[in-house]
């Protein structure tokens, strides 16, 4: 095993560990409830979805129509399943089948 | 009638798409990783120990150009600063049924997409388990060794002849992140999805990926301190 790699593995994994849980263990949204560390939390999530998304989508837009064709009819079919069914996986499953039928229609 | 708290194995079952959307950026990884000149054992490791898919691919390119350990460390901490944001948040939308007692181990499994399943689903009126927390977790980090192993083992080019499934499995995670963003859609969300939004387009042109996801949710976050 390469120590170089261990070390920094280790250090990125413990980082990693105390940033996801010990703010969890501290309840530091229990803190000031209805101040602004509430307000602020509680639009941490819907901004944190919406980045993440905006972040994940960004590489996959240009102007190469057969490249963006597939991102448009994916986008689309999470819409109109979401619509439909309200189902995350459903709306999921089906933009990810409708992107792949589309690079594959388009050969 | 109060909802019954969901189990292990709703969990599990709603980290379905969570684990197709992981097995191909691991398996991505565990081709990357053993290209860089590292073994399938190493590649493993990285996954097992930081479990976070941008800083494991950051990870190999610090380490194969020569970058200190303590240089390579930090940047990867910096990456995933973000994550001290989860756990709050999490926590605030499971109201008086917030529990922690195991959250040592299951809240290590809150990456950004485990995050967002599980607080979309609290928005659709689920209530918050420890038990489904696992059982997310599970789902969601066995995909991501297993896809590390299988793409290590592998090596490169396995997908290389089905561009249509590969498009299919890498168009996974946006999809996953639209759908949650439908999810929690509400009016008075509008604002902060929209600035966060913004904020991450030109973020991500100004500085790169990394910090246009630091600066979106931190700017969407701030613009829940306004009161409307």
């Amino acid at each position: 095993m390469n120590v170089e790699l261990l070390a920094v593995a280790l250090l990125a994994g413990a980082a990693n560990w105390a940033f996801r849980v010990l703010p969890t263990l501290a309840r530091t949204d229990r803190l000031a409830p209805g101040g602004w560390l509430e307000r602020f939390l509680s639009a941490t999530g819907p901004a944190a979805i919406a980045t993440l998304f905006v972040a994940a989508i960004l590489p996959e837009l240009t102007t190469d129509f057969a490249r963006l064709l597939p991102v448009v009819t994916g986008t689309l079919a999470v819409l109109a399943v979401w619509a439909a069914s309200r189902s995350v996986a459903g709306a999921t499953i089906a933009g990810a089948v409708l992107c792949g039928a589309t690079v594959w229609a388009l050969g | 009638m109060t909802p019954s708290r969901p189990s292990f194995l709703a969990g599990l079952a709603a980290s379905l798409p969570i684990a197709m959307g992981y097995l191909p950026i691991a398996f991505s990884f565990g081709v990357a990783a053993t290209r860089a000149g590292f073994s399938a054992t190493e590649a493993f490791a990285l996954s097992l120990i930081i479990y976070a898919g941008a800083s494991q691919f950051l990870a190999l390119a610090l380490l194969t150009s020569g970058a200190p350990v303590l240089v390579a460390a930090f940047t990867l901490i910096a990456m995933n600063l973000r994550h001290v944001l989860y756990g709050p948040a999490l926590m605030r939308a499971a109201g008086k049924d917030g529990s922690t007692r195991l959250a040592w181990a299951w809240a290590f499994g809150l990456t950004d997409e485990v995050f967002g399943q599980a607080l979309g689903a609290m928005a659709r009126g689920q209530r918050f388990s420890e038990s489904y927390m696992f059982g997310l977790g599970c789902g969601a980090y066995g995909s991501w060794l297993a896809g590390t192993a299988v793409g290590a083992v592998a090596g490169g080019g396995a997908l290389q002849g089905w561009p249509a499934v590969s498009a299919g499995l890498g168009f996974m995670l946006p999809a996953l992140f639209l759908a949650l963003l439908l999810s929690i859609l509400s009016r008075r969300q509008v604002p902060v999805i929209a600035v966060a939004g913004a904020v991450t387009v030109a973020g991500t042109l100004a500085l790169g990926t990394t910090g246009g996801i630091l600066l979106g949710m931190l700017a969407g976050a701030v613009t829940g301190l306004v009161r409307r």
